[in-house]
């Protein structure tokens, strides 16, 4: 019984190596590899505007969508260092202008910061 | 080795199998999860304001009147006409933006946006120069402007962005209020990344000396007119 417990204590310790390399291996090149090959809708820029009805921006629209991203769900947020705001609306089916309406107007400054991500189609 | 220890080996060797086995599961199922297509895109929208900000700063340059610093003017001007030509000088501080555009950035598109408060009404080229020498608000003039005082110089061939400005049909801005087109995307790439230096542009009527006045106007960054502002709109992805 006494020689045995190492044994046991080893092929644990071999079982969870194995594990933790398989883990770190697939991680690695996986989730490493994703981060630059993650599918996008499209690579180009899109025309953003701020709207501001007053001298807050209360929504955001976002133009020359391509079609690719018809259906996708944008989601954006501002944000001018002091104040910051988010909303989400569907990419119409053919792409083209989707307008996000804020949460909480943001006072327009110098620099504002919009955010915009679209997840799918 | 006694019949104990081989069964105990045994059980030992079966779990470290069935832990390899559950490590290999849980990287499938995140792999499943990276699969969803993610468009990530930050922009930076630089406004001219207040009034008084030096984030962004602005003139006309008048051959009527050479001498003259209009920095402080409520208005811009573009004009073509046989010897009143008026040109822009503007330039926007990028590092205003917060977080900052990181160097290694990639510029998806870069739009200047001026508010139209006059136009032609004929459809008239405005080109985009990009200054290479440094100018100052307050001070600079047609007769001290960093292109010189040659009319249609530099040639439109250097210019890097270009908009259409008239009321007429087929014009890309046709209605007054903030252009459309007027893209900038290689110059704040090269300006983001260093390769050169931000002293802003230049915008000329493509065709100077017209023999029929041709003018534009734009609001200046004095205007304080919060919904009129120059604005430099920056969509980037700072990894490619």
């Amino acid at each position: 019984m006494w020689r045995t417990v190492p044994v046991l204590a080893f092929a644990l310790g071999a079982g969870v190596t194995i594990g933790a390399a398989a883990s770190t291996a697939v991680s690695t090149s996986r989730i490493g590899a994703s981060t630059i090959a993650t599918p996008r809708c499209t690579s180009v820029g899109m025309p953003l505007v701020q709207n501001l009805p007053g001298t807050s921006v209360t929504s955001v629209t976002v133009s020359s969508i391509p079609s690719g991203c018809g259906g996708a769900t944008l989601y954006a947020t501002a944000n001018n260092g002091a104040t910051a705001a988010s909303g989400t609306i569907a990419v119409p089916a053919g792409g083209g202008s989707a307008t996000v309406t804020l949460s909480a107007g943001v006072p327009v400054s110098t620099a504002v910061q919009v955010d915009v991500v679209l997840t799918g189609p | 080795m006694t019949g104990r220890q081989r069964l105990l080996r045994m059980t030992a060797l079966a779990l470290g199998v069935a832990l390899g086995a559950a490590v290999t599961v849980g990287s499938a199922a995140s792999l499943t999860m990276t699969s969803q297509a993610i468009t990530p895109l930050r922009t930076c929208v630089l406004t001219a304001t207040p009034a008084t900000t030096t984030a962004e700063v602005d003139a006309t340059v008048a051959q009527g009147s050479p001498t003259t610093a209009m920095g402080t003017a409520t208005s811009l001007t573009i004009q073509s006409a046989t010897s009143t030509n008026d040109r822009i000088y503007l330039r926007f501080i990028l590092t205003n933006c917060s977080p900052a555009i990181p160097a290694s950035a990639t510029i998806r598109l870069a739009t200047l946006r001026l508010y139209v408060t006059a136009r032609p009404a004929v459809c008239r080229t405005l080109d985009i120069f990009p200054a290479t020498v440094s100018w100052v608000e307050s001070s600079i003039t047609w007769n001290s402007q960093p292109f010189g005082t040659t009319l249609n110089n530099p040639p439109t061939g250097s210019r890097t962005g270009t908009f259409n400005l008239g009321n007429a049909a087929g014009c890309q801005n046709t209605a007054l209020g903030y252009t459309i087109g007027a893209g900038v995307t290689a110059d704040v790439q090269s300006y983001v990344s260093g390769s050169s230096t931000n002293d802003g542009w230049m915008i000329r009527d493509d065709t100077e000396g017209s023999a029929t006045t041709r003018t534009e106007t734009f609001a200046s960054k004095e205007l304080g007119t919060l919904a009129e502002e120059p604005q430099l709109v920056i969509s980037y992805v700072a990894v490619p």
